[in-house]
Formats: C-alpha cells, structure tokens, sequence
C-alpha cells in the first residue's frame, strides 16, 4: 500500500531535498511550489496522507492553505505537517490551531522530519503493518 | 497625531525601532548560521569566524523583517562559492548542470532559513518576505548592522542583519 | 591533523559495538571535530592521543564519552515512545492506586544526559496530572557534570527540540530564549539534577517508584552490569518499575526481575523474595 506526500515549497531546492528524504522512506511523492497549486492537485483527485507545507509563498501560503484543507471535510484524513524556518513560539501556536497536525522547523535533518512522521504513525513501513 | 503626506502615513521620531545590535549579537547570528549548515549543507561543515573581503562578483540573497524591528537579513558570497554551497545543499539531487535559477533558489533558500531563525530571535510578532537574490543587496543602516564574516570551505561568506537605512526609518511599510 | 586508518577502524568498530551506529570512511573529519573536545576534557592534546589512550586502558566511562560524542545526534525525546506512555498509561494508575494520592512519587533518570529524557517526563506528567510538582519529583544524574549542568538549565537548541517532540509540547511547555528553547519553571520544579557514578557505590537517593536506565549498560562489561542492576534495585520500591533501552534485557544479567510487556516495551519490576 502506497504513502503518498505531497512537498509544497517554493524553493526548489527545498522541494528536491524534502521529495528526496520522503522518497528514501518510501513514500510516493508529488510537488507543489505554492499553497494554490497544492489545493489543484488535491482537487485533481489525487488525495495525499501527508503534505509538507512551507509558510512563506507567493499566491497562497502554508497558513491558507492549512486553513482550506481543514475547512473540507473530503480531506479530513490527510495529515498536514509545516516545514518552515518560520519559528516564533506564537507562529508554531496559530499553525497548529489552523489545523496542522505537526511542525518541523528548519534547518532541519531527515532524522527530525522521519522522527515527527513516525509520531504521526505515517512512516510507510509503520503503515504497512 | 500623524500627517498624511503624498506617500502615505509616517511615524514620529518617537517610533524609531530599537538598535538591532541591542536585540541580538553576533554570536547569535553565528549559532543560527551554524545550525542551519550543520543540517542541510553538511554535519561536519565548519564555519571559521575570520573577517575576509568578498570578491567582487559577489552574489547576495537576503529576506525582509517587518515588525517592531524593520531590517533586512543578507547573505553574500562569492559567485563560485555560491555554486558549491547549491551543489553541497542539494546533495544527490544536484542536477549535472547548475543553472543560475538552481544557484538564486538555494541562496534565497538559505536566506529564508537563517532569517526566519534571526527573526524569531527578535520581538515579534514580525512578517518575513520572501527571498530576493541579486548582486546588489538593499541597503542597510550601517551603524545599524549586526553582521558575521565567517570562512566556509575557506571562502568568504557574510551574514548581515541590517536595520533599513537612516533616510527610510520614517517611513511605515504598508 | 588525519586520523590514521587503525585509529579510525577502532573508533568505528567501537561505536558499531556500542550503538549500532555505522560510520562511513570518509567521517574521519566527523571523527576529529568531534573527538576533539572529549580528548581536551581528559587532558590529551589530540584525538591520536585519546585513541591510543583508550585502546590501551578500556573505562567505561571513555569508552561512553566517545560513543556519546559521536552519537548525539541519536539523543531523541520520548525515545522508543512506550517506555514513557506507558508511565500515564500504566505506571502512574498502578502506583496511585498502591500508595494513595498524597505520596510524592520518585522517578530517577539514571545517564540522563543533556536532559530529554528527565524532561519528557515532566512533560507527560504536567500534561497529565494537576499539580504535578506537588505529586511527582523526578531526579536525574550523570557521570558527567557538563550534562548534568545541561539537564539543569534546561535549554536546547533548535535542532534538538526538532528530534521527536511533539510540536504541541513543545508550545506547551517551552519558551524561545534567544536562538535556543527554554523548558518551563514547572518543569523545572520537577527536575533536579546531579552527578552520580553508576559503577561506583551510590549516593544515597529515592527509594524511587520508577528508574528508567536507558542505553547505559550497554557500556559495561557482565560483572558491573550485574553490580549497577544491584544497586538501583537498591534504591527501588519493592514494586517499583525499571526500564531499560530497547535492545536491552535483565535476561541472563540478573533474575531477580520480573518482565511485564508494556505496549510494544517491557518494564522490569523487582521479584519478591529474590
């Protein structure tokens, strides 16, 4: 059974790197490089169990785009988890009260991110069981 | 009470927002820095604190801070350094040829992590702006700056966190 | 300064045997940046030195210092998750029930290192009981007093709280303080830290209810695990609970603990009459 992710950054860099990491844990990946074109691919109909979601982008951000997934409740079982260098404590508050269900900050190392997706219960060997 | 000019609502003098240097040092800036090399760029990289002028191809990528603190966080290195520090951060994934789109993404990428952590350091709440990258950096104040020259892989690296400049301290960003 | 190949080889065999953890060739520099500050703390001038230092003279503690140097990136909060849900989960019902509410319970974090493990249980126990400083004191120690200092100030660097802590405990229970995190005065009243030497007779301490003793033993040879797992039942509760790293067991080191599976972990709680 395949974990899908989708990666929403407008870094490329980033979106290889978190695409890269995910790959190496099993998941199957696509990319978005803003909070918009993230909402396109989920209304494509292809439904991810985890997105990856920087703050900052153009068009819509992380925060928005938390805000739309969660007011749908098509997408209620897809987990949603912020990766940003954006690290005040009230900013970690308002992300998770908008619905994300955890926060990695960068920098960050692919130990960090598999340690918080293994809280999550969402690492693909774990969901395979 | 303020007066509306042409170009919109400024503050008083009164209003001036407090000298970076009293919200953060240069030991700060450097951990930040460090931390951020440490996980993306490589876990045995070393940054040397060592003054060094940087060349003259110089390239910058910087993010603004707006909120009680209005500045800019830059970040400059020398073009070939530049390089090295995508090919490095990318690691397996650098692609064969490096466009100069991949090189601005991840010194703006850079830029977005060492000032989201400088910001948090400050008093906040504070917006960050998204990543610009060029050979000319805005403008700082610059008895206004904290700044860290460091060495990386012994080329000349600059992290600056600069106030916005004396003329522009009157103005409030919309 | 380079490593030669032998010294390198130890070290990477030695680390392999500890903790399972492979170094690559080519971290030789790793190796140096890192062993360099724990040579210094023992008064060498230089990573050869405390390589040969080392081989020629094994102490447990040194050989832990190098493992830890090089693995530090494993120190993790709530590592292995059972071991410390199960402490709401079971451990807590169990032993208000056996004592009764007014008892101030004693937990020990024995190698408590910079303090994520002390610290993630405060954290569960401020998130499940009401005025938890009141009813639960939590002791940590280690050989060495830097950690020991550590676990005390009870700040952390942004890529520690990122290794396995709850983005909601972290809001919960920590402020900013400058670049780094800063646990909270409540759980800081829970905690107090000091230096203790496992291998050596203990300080008088507890009787503690629960001792976690995690990824320590690992460090020592048969005959001073077997002494170590003495003198912490020592200190214990007759009913109390012990728990130990994932891989390691009281099977064949000493039989005088019963083993109770705990969700996907197991805890160790003295026999009777052994």
């Amino acid at each position: 059974m395949t974990v899908r992710a989708l990666v929403i950054d407008d870094s490329r860099a980033m979106r290889r790197i978190v695409t890269g990491i995910l790959g190496d844990l099993g998941y199957e990946t696509r990319q978005a490089g803003h909070g918009q074109e993230a909402l396109d691919v989920l209304h494509e109909g292809w439904a991810p169990d985890l997105c990856t979601i920087d703050w900052n982008m153009p068009v819509m951000d992380g925060l928005q785009f938390v805000h739309a997934v969660r007011a749908n409740p098509d997408w209620r079982t897809v987990s949603l988890v912020m990766v940003t260098s954006e690290s005040e404590h009230g900013q970690i508050v308002r992300a998770l009260a908008a619905g994300a269900h955890e926060y990695v900050i960068k920098p960050f190392t692919a130990d960090a991110l598999r340690d918080k997706l293994a809280l999550l219960g969402l690492l693909p060997e774990e969901v395979a069981l | 009470m303020t007066h509306v000019t042409g170009t919109g609502p400024r503050r008083r003098a009164s209003d001036r927002s407090p000298s970076i240097t009293t919200l953060i040092d240069t030991a700060t800036v450097q951990e930040i820095t460090e931390q951020a090399w440490l996980a993306l760029v490589g876990e045995d990289e070393v940054l040397v604190p060592l003054p060094a002028p940087v060349p003259a191809d110089a390239l910058s990528a910087w993010v603004e801070i707006l909120g009680p603190w209005n500045g800019s966080v830059v970040l400059t290195c020398g073009r070939d350094t530049a390089h090295e520090l995508t090919r490095a951060l990318l690691g397996e994934h650098a692609p064969e040829v490096l466009e100069d789109e991949d090189v601005d993404d991840a010194l703006g990428e850079l830029a977005n992590v060492v000032g989201g952590n400088v910001k948090a350091v400050l008093p906040g709440p504070s917006v960050l702006g998204l990543p610009e990258v060029g050979v000319t950096p805005p403008p700082g104040h610059e008895a206004d700056t904290c700044r860290v020259d460091v060495l990386w892989r012994g080329s000349p690296l600059t992290v600056r966190v600069q106030s916005v400049p004396a003329e522009r301290e009157n103005e409030v960003p919309l | 300064m380079t490593l030669t190949t032998t010294r390198f080889d130890w070290v990477r065999q030695l680390v392999h045997r500890e903790s399972a953890i492979v170094l690559a060739p080519g971290k030789e520099y790793l190796v140096e940046a890192r062993l360099l500050p724990v040579a210094r703390t023992m008064g060498l001038t230089d990573v050869d030195q405390l390589v040969d230092t080392v081989r020629g003279r094994p102490h447990p503690d040194d050989t832990r210092r190098i493992v830890e140097a090089l693995t530090t990136n494993e120190t993790s909060w709530f590592r292995d998750g059972d071991p410390f849900t199960a402490l709401t989960s079971t451990v807590l019902p169990s032993l208000t029930a056996a004592r009764g509410p007014a008892e101030r319970l004693q937990i020990w974090s024995a190698a408590c290192s910079s303090g994520q493990e002390a610290y993630t249980i405060a954290m569960l126990l401020e998130d499940a009981l009401p005025n938890a400083a009141s009813r639960v004191s939590i002791t940590a120690t280690d050989i060495s007093r830097e950690m020991v200092e550590r676990t005390r100030a009870g700040r952390f660097s942004q890529l520690e709280v990122n290794r396995g802590l709850p983005a909601p405990m972290l809001v919960r229970h920590f402020t900013r303080a400058g670049s780094e995190w800063e646990v909270s005065p409540a759980l800081r009243r829970m905690v107090s830290a000091r230096e203790c030497n496992l291998a050596a007779p203990l300080p008088r301490m507890g009787p503690f209810d629960v001792v976690y003793l995690r990824n320590v033993l690992i460090y020592f040879d048969l005959p001073t695990k077997q002494a170590i797992l003495r003198r912490v039942r020592e200190l214990m509760r007759p009913d109390g609970w012990l728990f130990l790293g994932a891989a390691e067991t009281t099977l064949g080191v000493d039989d005088s603990w019963s083993r109770v599976v705990v969700g996907r972990s197991s805890a160790y709680r003295p026999l009777k009459g052994a």
